[in-house]
């Protein structure tokens, strides 16, 4: 596709060249004017270290993977996340409850490890909506970074602890996830 | 003074020499380290961003960035030296101080005050003596050797690019120079003296400044300026987005401080020949016969102004063709200070 480049024709006063030149000068000093003359904290700069940004309300970051409040993991390693997700960086081992059976009422998996390859995912959102127990949701955390890449592959007590402490619930390092089936409706 | 030669055991003339040589090199020296910080500030806020401001004495005060000064010299001091392989190791090193040098000795012809007589004695505020028969023409001389500098560090770094980069300059430095002589050379024909004292003098009122009489000659030498600092619209030498970074492109640490520092200081020097030629130098607008102190708090105003004019337009205007320079450099800029040597011969001609 030929690209038509338009010719501007210029008037006696642009061609000087000195004209517009102070023009041009006129702008870049009343943005530099403008700059010192504004409080730092209304400039478009947001310094970031020391002044976080706060991320728009449908912003998908970190993710997380909810908890009942006493503590147990809401997934039930359906894998369906897994399969709705692009990018293939959910790895999933699901795991039966502990000494239960089917014939004592139990129909509930819980992930044995729920891991996410954060270099890989795209932060789509599709294992949100995927879900059917609304069990991983996407936070508005941005700042992720680590020094190497197995520190991007957040496991399973990662992902149930992101940012824990914000929501007041405490971190867990051991499964708290009841060895009983939970009575219907409590869920 | 004269306490203060005793002190040293010299003779008033030489304690004074010492004091001027400090000044000449100091000054210049500290105004385009300042400058460095002055750009990036600058800059940023042109472009309504904050700029350097992470650097802190003990992680607490930041003093609007300037802390970034001392941050960058200790960063370039300890980093690792590295000359390329097949790089021609003596011109590489010799490449900064040939850069940087010339652009030191610009200043040391200019009068950066007033002279004035003290116990019989006459004191000159610049660092060679007015009568030393060289004038204006030594620093234009030594301000277009340092062009060397440039295209010796392009040369032996062995590097395409830089290469590039240095017979750009060079080649801007051809195109630039004649024009740029031509209207000095004006300047020269209507103050009837070529000595920065006899230049000053003759520009004792703001009327009289040559910015009026010599506009168009005024234009071209400030245009002329920007080539040969090798600043932006004209920076041939670096031009990042087409040749990587010019001639510069191989030099790290303490070097590549060295070849920016030399870019600053020719700044200086540039903004004082530019207040010298046509504002007067350290003439004060509307004083006539200020003192000693006025005069050069007075020039050192001019040329800092100067100084953040170069910067000012830096961030205003794209970088131009090289065709277009040429174009510029022939076509424009000789003709038009040849017009504005002619014209001015032709009234001297006729008005005496
Ligand atoms: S956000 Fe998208 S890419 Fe990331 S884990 Fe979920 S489905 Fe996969
Ligand atoms: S997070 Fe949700 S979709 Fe993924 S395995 Fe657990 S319950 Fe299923």
């Amino acid at each position: 596709m030929a690209v038509v480049v338009k010719k501007v024709e210029l008037n006696w006063v642009d061609r000087t060249y000195v004209i517009p030149v102070l023009k041009g000068m006129a702008i870049t000093i009343g943005h530099f004017f403008r700059q010192i003359f504004t409080p730092s904290r209304k400039r478009f700069t947001v310094q970031y270290p020391d002044w976080k940004r706060e991320p728009a309300p449908g912003f998908r970051g970190l993710h997380e993977l909810k908890r009942f409040e006493d503590g147990s993991i809401k997934c039930v390693a359906c894998f369906m996340c897994a399969e709705a997700c692009p990018a293939r960086c959910i790895t999933i081992e699901a795991d039966e409850f502990g000494d239960l059976n089917r014939l004592q009422g139990f129909a509930e998996k819980r992930p044995k490890n729920f891991q996410i390859d954060m270099l890989r995912c795209i932060y789509c959102g599709m294992c949100e909506e995927a879900c059917p127990k609304d069990a991983i949701w996407l936070r508005s955390d941005y700042e992720q970074a680590s020094y190497d890449r197995l520190g991007m592959l957040f496991g399973k007590w990662d992902l149930m602890n992101t940012y824990a402490d914000k929501d007041g619930k405490a971190r867990i390092t051991q499964d708290p996830t009841p060895s009983v089936p939970r009575a219907p409706g409590k869920a | 003074m004269e306490h203060f030669a005793q002190l040293l055991h010299l003779s008033p003339a030489m304690a004074w020499m010492v004091v001027k040589l400090i000044i000449a090199f100091a000054a210049p020296l500290v105004l385009a380290a300042v400058l460095t910080w002055v750009e990036r500030r600058g800059a940023a806020m042109i472009q309504d961003r904050i700029g350097p401001n992470r650097a802190a004495i003990l992680g607490r005060w930041r003093l609007l960035g300037l802390v970034q000064l001392a941050a960058d010299g200790i960063k370039f001091f300890l980093k690792e030296d590295l000359v390329t392989r097949d790089a021609n190791k003596t011109l590489f090193w010799l490449a900064p101080f040939m850069a940087f040098v010339p652009a030191m000795m610009g200043f040391a012809v200019i009068p950066f005050g007033r002279s004035f007589v003290e116990n019989g004695t006459a004191y000159h505020l610049s660092l060679l003596d007015p009568g030393n028969g060289m004038g204006m023409l030594y620093p234009m001389a030594i301000g277009s050797v340092a062009v060397y500098g440039i295209l010796t560090a392009s040369w032996s770094s062995n590097n395409k690019w830089s290469i590039l980069g240095g017979m750009r300059s060079s080649a801007q430095m051809v195109s630039y120079e004649i024009g740029m002589s031509v209207a000095v050379l004006a300047i020269f024909m209507t103050t009837g003296g070529y000595d920065p004292h006899q230049i000053i003098a003759a520009q004792d009122s703001v009327l009289h400044w040559n910015v009026v009489r010599h506009f168009f000659g005024f234009l071209v030498f400030f245009t002329c300026m920007f080539a040969e600092t090798n600043r932006l619209p004209f920076d041939f030498a670096e031009g990042e987005s087409e040749i990587v970074a010019g001639f510069h492109t191989e030099y790290g640490s303490m070097k590549f401080a060295l070849l920016q520092l030399s870019e600053y200081v020719h700044i200086v020097v540039a903004s004082s020949l530019i207040v010298t030629l046509y504002f007067g130098g350290w003439q004060v607008p509307f004083v006539k016969d200020p003192a000693v102190l006025l005069s050069v708090l007075s020039f050192a105003g001019k040329v800092v102004f100067f100084c953040w004019v170069f910067i000012w337009i830096r961030w205003t205007l794209p970088r131009f063709r090289f065709d277009q320079l040429m174009f510029l450099g022939w076509k424009v800029m000789l003709p038009l200070s040849l017009a504005n040597l002619l014209v001015h011969a032709y009234f001297m001609h006729r008005w005496g």
